[in-house]
């Protein structure tokens, strides 16, 4: 069983963000990047399926600058076979353009079942995987938090508020992960040693072409500090004025 | 030579030959261990080990009651293996005696020392057993241990003393020419007891005597492999051979060589561990020190050092057979790996690496060495570790810090304190005599920053010209390595040994005992050679030299203070006084009430290696336990010096008494400052 996982880099949400001199990004100096959370999912589940079985493989592909070569290492450290950078080092952000790169990788790679995650979690754009089932021609299920790979057919589940659905399609077919199915492994120093050896291809990205720009990037305004106006029964006027004349709620 | 002397010569060499292959066998053992030539330098220094350990048994006299008596059995057997070597070469040789050698003083001082440490030896092995006997002492239990074999064993000296007196005595009875008091004064006294047997009868009791102390020796000897009093022969190498007293630093953890072509880290069995690790399992003779003073022992997990190494000496007999029939054609059936046969992952993660057992061990095993290394192959080799510490390694790997904090953050707390970073010093071309490393609790935890805040406030109180690093510091990787991370520890550790090159430091100060094991002791691997300084000793160093200035205050609010010994202070680094010393100092007015365990004997927080990140909910919290140790004494507030100790300490104390406060002793000092 041949098995693509497509994998975002993305900085740390942990780090304090600064809006870049350009005004559409974000500044990366002093940022720490990672695989996005949901495509780390999607590479734990594809791996499981490959060990599960003893046989198949798994390839990560990734769609940017050299620097993202560290994060295709960390997947096949986690137990990833083999891996392709689409080498492209300016930013983009229009899903559909990265989705044409990636499915122009995927067509001729013979996979069975390709993984996307969710949404990266840095862009939040939810586009990707299903773009790529679309210029593939092949049936997608998104955001799944269970799977079930068996006879050639895709079983998966979907959360909703309050219920959950199950689908089936025939393979080969797209799934996007959620959180939920699988907590990304730490790699084992073993699998960081095994990872130098594997394969690493760099092709150039044959990005699409773009159908939007990102315009402006702000960050939201700091939120104001709290007042505390008083305490007991006697600071009730001067509240209710607050909210009628500065916070205009009343 | 009669044919009695023939008889007890062939004996002699069956016993000694057989003894010899044992030897051989278990030394063939220890060779399956790992090379670790780290154990032959330092000769005096492991000499005077030898000495105050071993010979003085420094250690076995932590123990009030056991100590004299051991001590007692260990010199007798000392002074009485000279009269053991002297009576088998008579046994071969009648003619041979000491006393063709000696002057007559020196003879008759040995004669003289068989008989009193005989009888010493005897009132020992007769107040161990009726201690075994009729007191269920609680560290000598255990499922681990072989009950039977300690009762055997002391059964077995007291025969070989009672045949040794008998022998003698008849001797006296049979022979009454060689009788004297002066020289075996009590065999002597014996002899005049039993002077009613007949003297052909003395010489048939005396030649049974002498020939059931001739083969219970020989039989001892014999037993010794095959039995945990294995410790007779393997303890005295042992603690001439451990590092956990010097030479070196205490509890230095192993440097790892990441880039060796192996396909094993750390321990899954007995082959990967040392081989002064497999030594440790001959050494133990399973006195349970180690795991009477164990906390997660002691609050009820299931980890107990004891055990530890009693699985390392059982796997390797069991192991050893496997690998020298392999390929054989008749192969031993494999066993279960250390890892997961003998020893639970369960039981190593409970252990907080507070060093109590190494530094109880009265032969120098090092427990935790066999723990850590196990947990580094459960790291590296298999990533298994509690799944709540995953967010702890990411982040330490991420953001330079276990906890999730914004490494731009790391000197925030400094604002408006007019305290430089390195960085900006270099920049104005200037530098500073002392680096203050602050550490991840002492940047980001609300509760470590006041105390960061206040040893800032001492600094610069007493003019000490000092920066920080601010955003470039990074943890010091204590909690990945302490948790079996060798791959990140040793990432970090280059990081911040890179970054102090940069600023060419020499001195460090730091009020976090982890930060000051990691640079001080354990960076010398990564080639970072620092002078560091825990707050406590600086803090008590500027007090002496008056540099401090403080205001009188004659009615301290609080009277009495405990003060709780950090681990990586105390054991690792010997650190007892000087927090005291801050105290003292600082509140002259103040009574210090110690816990009943303190200094050495102290009582682990519980947060110690990497404890701090997993959940604790087997058996009783340990800070629950110290919490409770620390409020029985009475005293109004609880003194730390180590911000690990500071939140266990504060949270399990606050949920108990909330009037008792934590403070840290940098602390107490500040709020003086006039």
């Amino acid at each position: 069983m041949k098995l693509a996982v497509c994998i975002k880099r993305v900085p740390d949400m942990e780090g304090r963000f600064k809006i870049a001199s350009s005004g559409t990004g974000i500044d990366e100096a002093g940022l720490k990047f990672d695989m996005s959370d949901f495509d780390g999912y999607a590479a734990e589940v594809a791996i499981q399926i490959t060990e599960k079985l003893g046989a198949g493989e798994v390839t990560v592909i990734s769609l940017g600058p050299d620097v993202v070569q560290e994060t295709l290492r960390k997947a096949l450290s986690m137990g990833a076979h083999r891996a392709v950078q689409l080498k492209h080092d300016a930013p983009v952000s229009d899903g559909l353009a990265i989705a044409t790169a990636l499915a122009a990788e995927l067509k001729d790679g013979g996979y069975d079942l390709i993984l996307c995650g969710r949404m990266a979690v840095d862009t939040q754009n939810r586009s990707t995987g299903a773009f790529v089932a679309e210029l593939l021609g092949l049936p997608v299920i998104t955001a799944i938090s269970q799977l079930n790979v068996d006879g050639g057919v895709v079983k998966a589940r979907r959360e909703l508020e309050g219920a959950y659905e199950l689908i089936e399609c025939p393979l080969p077919a797209v799934v996007t992960i959620d959180e939920g199915i699988a907590r990304a492994r730490y790699p084992s120093l073993k699998g960081i040693m095994a990872a130098k050896k594997k394969p690493l291809e760099v092709k150039p990205a044959q990005v699409g072409a773009v159908t939007y720009q990102l315009e402006k990037m702000e960050l939201p305004a700091d939120r104001a500090a709290g007042r505390i106006i008083g305490e007991g029964k006697d600071a009730v006027p001067e509240l209710v004025r607050l909210l009628k004349e500065e916070a205009k709620v009343l | 030579m009669t044919a009695s002397n023939g008889l007890f010569a062939l004996i002699v060499a069956v016993a000694a030959g057989f003894f010899a292959s044992n030897v051989q066998r278990l030394v063939g053992y220890l060779r399956l261990g790992r090379l670790d030539d780290s154990r032959w330098d330092n000769v005096p220094r492991r000499l005077y080990n030898l000495a105050t350990i071993g010979i003085f048994q420094r250690k076995i006299f932590r123990d009030g009651i056991a100590g004299p008596m051991h001590a007692a059995i260990f010199w007798g057997f000392c002074v009485l293996t000279v009269g053991t070597s002297e009576f088998i070469v008579r046994g071969i040789v009648p003619t041979f005696t000491l006393a063709h050698y000696l002057p007559q003083w020196a003879y008759r001082f040995y004669q003289n020392s068989q008989d009193l440490w005989g009888a010493l030896v005897i009132g020992a092995v007769a107040f161990a057993l009726w201690r075994r006997l009729t007191h269920r002492v609680k560290r000598l239990q255990g499922a681990e241990t072989h009950a039977n074999d300690p009762l055997l064993i002391l059964s077995w000296i007291g025969l070989l003393m009672v045949t040794m007196f008998l022998a003698e005595s008849f001797e006296m009875v049979a022979f009454p020419q060689h009788a004297s008091p002066y020289y075996r004064p009590l065999s002597y006294a014996l002899a005049n007891v039993l002077s009613f047997v007949p003297q052909d009868w003395a010489a048939f009791f005396r030649s049974l005597n002498w020939w059931s102390h001739g083969l219970l020796v020989l039989g001892f000897l014999n037993y010794l492999p095959y039995s945990k009093h294995l410790h007779v022969v393997a303890s005295l190498p042992n603690v001439y051979l451990s590092n956990t007293s010097g030479p070196g630093q205490a509890g230095v953890m192993k440097y790892m060589d990441l880039e060796a072509e192996t396909e094993q880290f750390g321990a899954k069995d007995v082959e990967h561990l040392s081989w002064k690790s497999l030594l440790d399992g001959f050494a133990c003779t399973e006195c349970g020190r180690c795991t009477a003073v164990c906390p997660a022992n002691t609050t009820g997990k299931l980890l107990s050092p004891r055990k530890i190494i009693v699985n390392v000496r059982e796997r390797l007999e069991q192991r050893a057979l496997e690998l020298q029939t392999a390929g054989s054609g008749r192969e031993t059936a494999e066993g279960r790996p250390l890892l997961d046969g003998f020893i639970s992952e369960q039981e190593l993660w409970a252990c907080t690496t507070c060093r109590a057992c190494v530094q109880e061990c009265p032969v120098s095993i090092d427990q935790l060495s066999v723990i850590l290394e196990m947990r580094r192959n459960l790291v590296l080799g298999e990533s298994r570790f509690p799944e709540e510490v995953m967010p702890a390694f990411e982040s330490m790997e991420q953001r330079g810090s276990p906890w999730a904090f914004d490494p731009g953050e790391r000197g925030k707390w400094a604002d408006g304190l007019d305290i430089p970073t390195m960085a900006e010093l270099a920049e104005r071309g200037e530098t500073a005599d002392i680096l203050y490393f602050v550490g991840c609790m002492g940047s980001f935890d609300d509760r470590a920053k006041k105390t960061t805040v206040a040893f800032a406030k001492i600094m610069k109180a007493a003019g000490v010209n000092f920066a920080i690093l601010g955003r470039e510091e990074k943890c010091n990787g204590d909690p990945a390595r302490r948790m079996g991370n060798e791959y990140l520890y040793q990432m970090l550790a280059r990081e911040n040994v890179d970054t102090l090159a940069k600023y060419h430091v020499r001195t460090i100060v730091t009020a976090c005992p982890h930060c000051m094991h990691q640079l001080g002791n354990e960076y010398p691997q990564f080639g970072g050679h620092y002078d560091v300084i825990h707050h406590s000793t600086f803090i008590a160093h500027l007090l002496a030299q008056g540099r401090v200035p403080l205001r009188e205050e004659l009615h301290a609010a609080v009277s009495t203070f405990t003060y709780h010994d950090s681990c990586y202070l105390g054991r690792y680094n010997q650190i007892y006084d000087a927090p005291r010393e801050t105290l003292k100092r600082a509140l002259p007015v103040v009574h210090l009430v110690e816990m009943p365990r303190s200094g050495d004997r102290g009582l682990c927080c519980g947060a110690g290696g990497g404890r701090m990140w997993m959940e604790e909910s087997e058996g009783k919290r340990i800070n629950a336990e110290r919490a409770e140790e620390a409020l029985a004494t009475g005293a109004q507030a609880v003194a730390v010096a180590c911000p690990f100790c500071m939140t266990m300490m504060r949270d399990s104390i606050s949920s108990r008494d909330e009037s008792v406060p934590v403070y840290d002793i940098a602390e107490v000092v500040a709020e003086r400052l006039g």
